[in-house]
């Protein structure tokens, strides 16, 4: 899951997800680059307003109220027979995103 | 219900976008030369190359998670010969649409891009060609939402209220208020651009698919891929709940359960990389 954090908390060891560019276009570090001491070095002093590096997912809601949140969204068509279906299909998707 | 005054949207006001004064420059522009009756790709590709600002917004818009082409797409005339000619109509449009959309209704962008995903994936499921025009159609079905908000702030607001208060679709809410609602004028603005058909009916009936004549199947992509991403309450498209399912339309495409999760998760990921490049 690529996250995207400030040049400042680069560190060594980490893993970049989206190419780093410079304004012309041109790659830095590609897909996939690990980071060393020199390289979290060069980047912090590029005018860069973040990198995208790999990272665990982290969910905006807690898992309760993602699912409430869900009860809302249906609660006027919560006794229809597709939307039933679809419902129970966004719970599985939705308890699956809490699941390591 | 106490008695109300339905504002008539005129068509030929909303047709003429280029003289609203509440439209920006740069949706003028581009409203411009998509009329432009005979355009050619080779046109539009200089248009677009002869704008660096706008240049590097189209090439962000293909080489994002919305298109998901091999590669990195670098050059304009290789990204336009690519995506054809409707295709960067449209997203020109959505690029134009952008920034209205984060004027007037927070959380429509993200609604859009979600359905230009789950559109396109529906699309490629059922194996119709051109799967990028369906991530238009997707992007650019609630643009009527935009342009009613930048005409009649006060009154959209009204529907928005409607909505909420009686649970009802805001297209429902739409109709106390407005003589026609976001898919009408999306539907005359999507004529007046020379869209083909196939689009333009895919925009007008995304509600009621069974309206449609020549492009029932594409329409339903639309109709499903909309509620999809409502369930999912990715952004906010001018409602708070989920509207009903046209089953007709559900059932015309078919899809297994695995589809409707690849679905989901692909629009996570597709909206996910938004918030964070908005941040």
């Amino acid at each position: 899951m690529a996250k995207k954090i400030p040049l400042s908390d680069l560190e060594p060891g980490m893993v970049i997800v989206k190419p780093i560019m410079m304004k012309n276009g041109m790659v830095i570090l590609g897909e996939g680059a690990k980071l060393t001491p020199a390289w979290v070095e060069r980047l912090q002093e590029m005018d860069l307003n973040g990198a995208y590096i790999d990272a665990p997912e982290e969910q905006k809601l807690t898992k309760e109220e993602a699912l409430a949140q869900l009860d809302a969204r249906f609660q006027p068509v919560d006794d229809r027979p597709y939307m039933i279906r679809l419902k129970d299909l966004l719970r599985e998707h939705i308890e699956g995103l809490y699941e390591k | 219900m106490k008695s109300k005054t339905i504002i008539k949207v005129r068509k030929a006001r909303i047709e003429n976008i280029s003289s609203l004064p509440t439209v920006p420059g740069n949706l003028k522009r581009i409203s411009n030369i998509i009329e432009k009756p005979g355009l050619t790709l080779d046109e539009i590709g200089r248009f677009v190359a002869s704008d660096p600002a706008l240049a590097s917004k189209v090439l962000k818009m293909v080489n994002s998670a919305m298109y998901g082409f091999p590669g990195r797409i670098t050059a304009v005339s290789y990204a336009v010969m690519l995506l054809g000619l409707n295709v960067v109509k449209g997203l020109l449009l959505g690029i134009a649409v952008f920034d209205i959309m984060e004027q007037t209704m927070r959380g429509l962008w993200a609604h859009s891009v979600g359905c230009a995903v789950a559109s396109r994936c529906i699309a490629e499921k059922k194996g119709i060609k051109d799967p990028e025009e369906f991530s238009i159609a997707g992007l650019l079905h609630d643009i009527g939402k935009a342009i009613l908000v930048l005409e009649y702030r006060t009154e959209y607001e009204k529907a928005m209220e409607g909505a909420a208060e009686g649970k009802i679709p805001i297209f429902e809410a739409e109709k106390e208020v407005f003589s026609d609602g976001h898919a009408e004028v999306a539907m005359w603005l999507a004529e007046k651009w020379r869209f083909p058909r196939n689009l333009v009916e895919v925009i007008a009936y995304h509600h009621r698919p069974s309206l449609s004549q020549i492009a029932p199947m594409e329409t339903a992509i639309i109709h499903v891929a909309d509620i999809i991403v409502r369930a999912r309450g990715i952004g906010f498209a001018g409602d708070f709940y989920v509207p009903d399912l046209n089953t007709q339309a559900f059932d015309l495409l078919g899809l297994f359960d695995v589809d409707i999760k690849e679905i989901l998760l692909k629009i996570d990921d597709a909206t996910d990389a938004i918030y964070d490049s908005t941040e």
